[in-house]
């Protein structure tokens, strides 16, 4: 009796090792998955492309193999070539990015304080936020010609919309108190807007930010790519039309690691400027 | 100036109008006159507009009729003559605890020095010292609400308007910023009103509680709540306990009205939607 209770004892102890191990062991892949998720997926993906590709059921003109790619956008790097187009795309889609951001966010302010305006703007903004911008093109073209500004323009068309949008919201749900406060404090209207109704909504605005800056970068290169004019966008359409496959497959890889650093930089921005916010604080 | 009244509230009724829906009587006829350097505490059900009726006083709501005087001004706008703390804080989650109470001082061109040496007195009061680099998010709810007392007191205003103001605290937190609040009363006197539906605080806190009435809210009775000595053994004594008593069977026939009205609101409402 005594035996087989120890031995019972014995085997709750042995399972509660297990179990504390396979704890451990969870909380390690955990750990491991955390960091390393987002390489991992990739990994593999670039490693099925260049097992596929070299597995002679395509050409390497249909897939050249990554290790090939990355060979090009090397060379592309040494000779200067990416960094001219990378700095041309990043010019375009940056500076869009910025005149959307600021015409973006003072339009949506004066639409929060101006019936007039809202009434105005806000049907426009409904209609054209589901719109693809991109099929202004030819009419920017026509009008701009194909520099720079036609092209920016259409990237600060296409970015400008989730930016008000979120201001608007943001501003709208700022909370009456904080308002309120402000005033009795002894805030002018002006100081309220700038110290007060914007800081408020900052996390809100940030967000439509956050979703603009990729689609900065997308119209920027469909403008490249349709108008020609160098850029990323324009050097793949480039490659393709010399029947170079390797510049083109580069020009994706190239676009991809630029659209990852842009999204991750902005991220850090956000937790920069929201060093108080309730969401940053519980990430610590 | 009569001298006498430093806030006189004449006839004021307040219509509050849903953007959807029929327009609500929150305020009939509502006349009190406050003192200065009182504390009266505004006592009533919840849904009777004693917050309406202080938000009136601040100048946040405009007055439709009646009137209302502050220190022989009719009230048009809000000013910081008249603090408010507000019963969930309102505090700049963008600021620390020290740029919160700073805001009011720059707003009022106080030179620099001056407002860093205010601001953290006013830190000390409140027993915030060690804290002043803190955001609200990493503050208590105590010392959030210690953060918007000491953000209200540090620009000095003369009338202190306090909206439920620890409505959202535990009890335990509740008690302890009670006697503080009465401690800070003393050392630097002001005109008081205070929201709450809590009688006990009412009865603890006030020298003269204005019982409310449900929908649509009135001025039911006026009780002097004097006592000599406010420690916090007082809601022992005999006579605070029958005070209690006295204000609780007021407040209790309102409380039943207000939840009568309440049931009937929901009731209206769910055949529409």
């Amino acid at each position: 009796m005594v035996a087989a209770m120890a031995r019972l004892d014995d085997t709750a102890s042995l399972a509660a090792a297990e179990a504390q191990i396979s704890r451990d062991a969870a909380r390690r892949l955990d750990i491991a998955f955390r960091g390393g998720a987002g390489i991992f997926s990739i990994l593999v993906l670039l490693i099925a492309w260049e097992i596929f590709a070299r597995s002679g059921k395509v050409t390497a003109f249909m897939l050249p193999p990554f290790s090939a790619v990355a060979e090009r956008i090397y060379a592309d790097a040494i000779g200067g070539e990416l960094w001219r187009n990378l700095w041309v795309t990043m010019f375009r889609a940056i500076t869009g990015f910025a005149i959307a951001a600021v015409g973006g966010i003072a339009l949506g302010a004066v639409m929060a304080r101006s019936r007039i305006v809202r009434w105005f703007f806000d049907p426009i903004i409904s209609v054209g936020f589901p719109m693809p911008k991109i099929a202004f093109l030819p009419i920017i073209i026509l009008w701009l010609g194909l520099y720079d500004v036609s092209k920016i323009s259409i990237v600060v068309f296409d970015a400008i919309f989730p930016v008000v949008t979120a201001t608007l919201a943001g501003l709208a749900g700022v909370e009456k108190e904080l308002i309120w406060s402000g005033r009795n404090m002894g805030a002018s209207e002006r100081e309220l807007m700038w110290q007060v109704a914007l800081p408020a909504a900052l996390p809100q605005i940030l967000t439509g930010l956050q979703v603009a800056l990729p689609i900065a970068l997308i119209v920027a290169i469909i403008a490249e790519m349709a108008m020609g004019g160098y850029g990323l966008g324009g050097a793949m359409m480039s490659a393709s039309r010399f029947a170079d496959s390797r510049g083109v497959f580069a020009g994706i890889v190239e676009i991809a690691i630029v659209g990852y650093a842009l999204i991750k930089a902005m991220a850090l921005i956000r937790r920069r400027l929201l060093v108080w916010h309730q969401e940053t604080a519980e990430r610590h | 100036m009569d001298g006498q009244s430093q806030i006189i509230i004449e006839r004021v009724n307040h219509t509050y109008r849903p953007p959807r829906g029929r327009p609500v009587l929150a305020l009939s006829d509502v006349s009190l006159d406050v003192r200065p350097r009182e504390f009266l505490a505004l006592l009533g059900p919840s849904g009777c507009g004693k917050s309406t009726l202080l938000y009136l006083v601040g100048g946040f709501l405009p007055t439709e009729t009646g009137r209302i005087v502050v220190k022989g001004k009719p009230v048009t706008a809000p000013g910081p003559d008249r603090g408010i703390v507000f019963q969930h804080f309102a505090l700049f989650p963008w600021k620390s605890v020290r740029a919160n109470i700073l805001y009011g001082l720059e707003r009022q061109r106080m030179p620099r020095a001056e407002r860093e040496r205010r601001a953290q007195a006013f830190i000390d009061l409140v027993g915030l010292s060690g804290f002043e680099d803190s955001y609200p998010s990493q503050l208590s709810g105590g010392m959030k609400q210690r953060t918007a007392i000491a953000r209200t007191l540090a620009f000095d205003p003369d009338i202190l308007l306090m909206d439920e103001p620890f409505g959202a605290l535990d009890a335990q937190t509740r008690a302890l910023m009670q006697t503080e609040l009465l401690n800070i009363w003393k050392r630097t006197p002001k005109t008081v009103i205070f929201v709450t539906h809590d009688v006990q605080e009412a009865v603890y806190l006030a020298e003269r509680v204005a019982v409310m009435s449900a929908r649509p809210g009135r001025i039911k009775a006026i009780i002097e709540t004097k006592f000599d000595d406010r420690d916090p053994g007082l809601t022992r004594s005999k006579e605070f306990v029958e005070k209690v008593d006295e204000l609780w069977n007021l407040v209790r026939e309102e409380a039943i009205k207000a939840q009568s009205i309440k049931a009937q609101e929901n009731q209206e409402k769910k055949p529409s939607s």
